[in-house]
């Protein structure tokens, strides 16, 4: 036996590295009442619909299940209360994005969406609003969840609902004095020409009106001389 | 006049030689506006060393610049600042609409996004692809440095600098063609 064999140790642990734990987030559990192991519990929220019908009765309108996810029909003139509710009492705290519908119908023609989540219970809802076109205010939310801000001014720009009590509303996209909604159904694709003008074509011009100048002959200004003719070759001492 | 002949000496126009400094030393104010502006960086970056042609110094302030390479789709809103950002660069000055969405609105065939940015602005060199990779940007680059060796500068600065401005375009409001009803909201809402 050498005599430095008594400094080496067998190593018994083994190291950090191997000891190490891998924590998985948790997979949402299979629901009961569904055959359907995907179905998530997450969107399955009859408890608050069940609550929204006791506080408000007449105002919380159909509730649609498809795919496992409830989508609650409100009441327009009641939304902000219970927008209140929801966020106070209920705990759906975080607003996660509100959208706008043209449905192209003849009666309510426009639908407002709003998306909201419940962190704590990880439970999530969806909220709509029928907006008839005659009549195109909603009750903002966004003093209840200061997020929808901007979301609400984005409804307005593309669909023109107006949102009232919102406290900035104000084109979010377009320029403030466009005077059109391009997310409604007859807005042509390609926009209105003279609606939305170009630059000028050179310095201290007019503003460009035609949204295809280019193609219907205007050439912008260069800032130098193209030469006219092939250059002189044997000119050209370089 | 006495010069030693065993030396050597070249014969050369002005014209030839300031083309010649101009094209070699592009400096690029990059109009990044979407994802061709990721490409334009490895353009710049040292793999493709845009040094080699001189343009490697990218200027943000439009007046160090001389080239502009629009990359990106440009939008409505968007259009007054490039022109803006355009105006303020020293002439002389050339463009470059990097990428489909520059040259012709590419996928974006909306009302929002400039069909094209020569709409309204002069440009010299348009590149296709979607980005278009780092090298065709350097032969766009290359072309440009080609149009520049081919220009009048001084020569023509110097017979007809000041009497000639700087010629106005013909066709500053191209209106809706003729024999269309002009859409106003009164037309689409109040019907």
């Amino acid at each position: 036996m050498r005599d430095d064999a008594k400094n080496i140790e067998t190593k018994t642990t083994p190291a950090a590295h191997e000891t190490l734990k891998f924590h998985f987030t948790p997979v949402d559990e299979p629901r009961p009442d569904q055959e359907n192991p995907h179905a998530k519990r997450t969107t399955h929220v009859p408890e608050v619909v069940e609550a929204l019908r006791e506080q408000f009765g007449e105002a919380i309108g159909d509730v649609v299940v498809y795919a496992g996810e409830h989508t609650v029909f409100v009441d327009k003139a009641q939304l902000r209360e219970i927008a209140r509710y929801l966020k106070d009492d209920l705990g759906f705290r975080y607003f996660v994005h509100c959208g706008g519908v043209d449905r192209f119908t003849d009666e309510d023609r426009f639908e407002v969406i709003y998306n909201l989540v419940n962190i704590e219970a990880r439970k999530r809802l969806r909220l709509r609003v029928r907006v008839d076109e005659d009549d195109l205010h909603v009750p903002s939310v966004a003093t209840v969840w200061r997020a929808a801000n901007w979301n609400e001014r984005e409804v307005y720009d593309m669909l023109g609902i107006v949102f009232d009590g919102h406290p900035d509303m104000r084109r979010m996209y377009m320029p403030e004095d466009f005077e059109y909604y391009p997310q409604r159904k007859e807005f042509p694709l390609l926009g209105i020409p003279g609606s939305l003008p170009l630059p000028a074509q050179s310095p201290g011009g007019d503003l460009t009106m035609d949204p295809f100048a280019a193609a219907h002959g205007s050439t912008p200004v260069k800032s130098y001389e193209e030469p006219t003719e092939e250059p002189d070759t044997d000119d050209d001492h370089a | 006049m006495a010069f030693d002949l065993q030396e050597g000496y070249l014969t050369t126009r002005v014209d030839a030689v300031l083309n010649w400094a101009r094209s070699n030393s592009l400096m690029p104010m990059p109009m990044g506006l979407a994802c061709c502006a990721i490409e334009m960086m490895a353009f710049a970056g040292p793999k493709y060393d845009a040094a080699r042609f001189g343009s490697e110094a990218m200027r943000f302030s439009p007046r160090q610049a001389d080239l502009m390479i629009v990359a990106g789709w440009v939008s409505y809103k968007m259009a007054h600042a490039i022109r803006r950002v355009w105006d303020q660069m020293a002439d002389p000055k050339w463009c470059i609409a990097m990428g489909a969405c520059a040259s012709t609105g590419g996928m974006h065939r909306c009302y929002g996004v400039v069909q094209g940015c020569d709409n309204f602005l002069p440009v010299d060199v348009y590149i296709p692809g979607c980005p278009p990779r780092p090298e065709a940007v350097v032969h766009a680059l290359m072309d440009i440095q080609e149009k520049i060796r081919n220009e009048y500068s001084v020569v023509q600065d110097y017979e007809t600098g000041q009497r000639r401005p700087a010629p106005l375009t013909q066709n500053n409001n191209v209106l809706l063609p003729e024999g269309e009803q002009a859409i106003t909201p009164d037309v689409l809402y109040n019907q």
